[in-house]
């Protein structure tokens, strides 16, 4: 750190100055660095295998190249297609879905009167998002189950039992259901805190006006929230190569895993099959990471234009 | 929302209330029905596979969880070690470089950058995988630990967190001529114990929860860890399921069932246990961070 801070002298005394002063922060970063160094850093030497014919005794260095051949097979292997159609479509149907509930929620919460059961009923939509998928994956698997407790109750009533888990379109359907149960609350929490930050004058004023809740809720609320609904709404877009593995991979069953092949249960799929090819799974995994990182970056901008603000600027 | 009390209900206020009940209700009574399972006899569900109380009480499916698996408990003291070094380490890193980004010093914009690539992109599933072979962190928790040590996400937002603080309270600590190190410590840290209470819970509930690399990186029984215990429990169980979709009654099934749930339960109990605290901070905690954007 001292040899350092000499040689800038040289160079500027005021800025060596201004590092010889925060020599402590330094020292603070240098765990997390070596931490992202080795284990962030590190895989993204073996991205090279995306271009090459891994073999094991040979290394990643040794290893044949292959140039782009590993990603031309993403584009002429049916499997692989099928998992990027799965992923964006599957995607794009959660956010159809998924995307209106939490703000449907925050209202709703907003509207409801008694604080204590207000809070007692928040408590409980948020603590799905604590539990992991192998949790819910096995409570939701049981629950819709030919013999579970939805069919039980729906016998009840005198319908017939579905097959919730082996009907490829009803399993999709759950899976959008499911998602929705264990985030909703959680996702509600920033239209919640939006909404907290409306004028409450507004509502007295509408409501002098003569507006009914149902306009207060249309013409204040919903306005009121509506530039953080467009930017979640951006940011959920730029999500779209993620659909959502852990809980893929948790509740699929082999009647319609095929149905529910995504780019990240591809990958592992073909990674830990019997005879795996490490060059295609990466190349696999980099096409996936790229067009991601794309999506994120334009989401970040955008929403960047339209709060005139950068999301997690270093500022 | 502050609003003057209205005497009369009307049907704004049901529709919320019933609405919001059921939705209550909907993620209740799975749980409830899953603990119920674990309480019950394998005739009982079969008779009734829903039920509000078991229908007949019995703590088998917990007593043959626990001979089964010496597994389970191994999990359990597996899981607690791998947590308390993940939240100790992790947490340690993690608020000191969010103090870190908080001040000003040359470079930081740089530094930032190089940290904040790796929330974007990363290597991937293969080349991570033979980093931690490479490693000899094959069948090890140290790298299970290692893997998830820190997230760039919560350095952020508690970076904002530390940020909030007004900056005359550490102005005039250098005045006074405190160093960094005394600012951080003395001032700082003091200040947003409920932010790090907060993140110190998170982190413990993402280390419980940690699933994905401790399956692809243990495989020897004596490291395993609770949700891989738990999945173990399923794909034991997976066979059946097949076979259940033939006939639809399967003694076996249900009696294995027990102690599935019996496994959800006592894997579930500990964050229930630490959730009002969580709760209790998260609002304020995530929200004054995470919504600054």
């Amino acid at each position: 750190m001292e040899k350092r801070g000499d040689m800038q002298l040289k160079k500027g005394k005021k800025t060596a100055r201004k590092v010889w002063k925060a020599r402590y922060l330094y020292l603070m970063l240098v765990p997390l660095f070596i931490w992202l160094i080795i284990f962030h850093y590190g895989p993204m030497y073996g991205i090279l295998l995306a271009f090459k014919k891994y073999r094991a005794n040979a290394g990643i260095w040794g290893s044949q190249w292959v140039g782009l051949a590993n990603f031309r097979r993403i584009f002429i292997t049916p499997d692989s297609l099928k998992a990027i159609r799965n992923t964006v479509l599957i995607s794009l149907g959660r956010i159809v879905f998924g995307f209106p509930p939490p703000i449907i929620l925050a209202i709703l919460i907003n509207e409801m009167r008694g604080r204590k059961l207000k809070k007692v009923y928040q408590t409980i939509y948020t603590f799905p998002h604590f539990l992991s998928w192998v949790v819910v994956g096995v409570i939701m698997t049981n629950l819709l189950s030919t013999n579970g407790a939805v069919n039980t109750l729906m016998a009840g009533l005198g319908m017939e039992k579905v097959s919730f888990l082996t009907d490829k379109t009803l399993f999709v359907v759950m899976m959008f259901i499911t998602g929705i149960w264990k985030g909703v609350g959680w996702s509600a929490i920033i239209y919640m805190a939006a909404i907290a930050g409306i004028d409450p004058a507004l509502y007295e004023a509408a409501r002098i006006d003569g507006a009914s809740r149902l306009q207060q809720i249309r013409y204040i609320t919903l306005s009121g929230i509506s530039a953080t609904i467009s930017i979640v709404l951006i940011l959920q877009i730029g999500q779209v190569m993620n659909a959502g593995f852990d809980q893929i991979f948790n509740m699929r069953n082999a009647t319609v895993a095929g149905a529910v092949q995504i780019l990240d249960t591809y990958v592992y799929d073909i990674t830990f099959e019997a005879t795996p090819n490490y060059g295609f799974s990466t190349a696999v995994g980099l096409f996936k990471s790229v067009i991601n990182f794309t999506l994120l970056m334009t989401a970040n901008v955008v929403v960047g234009r339209l709060t005139g603000q950068r999301l997690y600027s270093s500022e | 929302m502050k609003k003057k009390k209205r005497k009369k209900y009307d049907g704004m206020d049901i529709f919320s209330f019933v609405a919001l009940t059921l939705l209550a209700m909907s993620i209740v009574i799975p749980f409830w029905n899953a603990v119920v399972i674990s309480f019950e006899t394998s005739s009982a569900y079969l008779n009734k596979p829903f039920s509000w109380l078991p229908g007949e009480f019995t703590l088998a499916n917990y007593q043959e969880l626990m001979r089964q698996g010496e597994g389970l408990v191994r999990a359990y003291m597996n899981t607690i070690k791998v947590t308390v070094i993940g939240v100790a380490a992790g947490m340690s890193i993690m608020v000191m470089s969010a103090y870190a980004f908080s001040r000003e010093f040359p470079g930081k914009k740089g530094l930032f950058m190089v940290m904040l690539f790796t929330m974007y992109f990363g290597g991937g599933l293969v080349p991570t995988y033979l980093l931690i072979k490479n490693l000899g962190l094959i069948d090890t928790h140290a790298g299970v630990i290692l893997l998830g040590l820190s997230s760039t996400y919560n350095i952020i937002v508690m970076r904002n967190g530390f940020q909030s603080i007004p900056v005359e309270l550490s102005e005039a600590a250098v005045i006074d001529g405190a160093s960094d190190p005394a600012i951080f410590f003395k001032v700082m840290l003091p200040l947003q114990k409920p932010m790090i209470a907060t993140f110190t819970l998170f982190t413990a509930v993402g280390c419980w929860n940690n699933w994905y690399w401790p399956m692809l990186i243990l495989n020897s029984r004596s490291k395993v860890l609770l949700q891989i215990f738990l999945r173990s429990l399923i794909n034991a169980t997976s066979a059946l399921t097949q076979q259940e979709m033939i006939e639809s009654a399967d003694a076996i099934r249900s009696y294995s069932l027990g102690i599935q749930m019996a496994a959800v339960f006592m894997v579930v109990l500990p964050i229930m246990l630490v959730y009002p605290f969580l709760q209790k901070h998260f609002a304020k905690g995530m929200l004054v961070g995470g919504v600054k954007m």
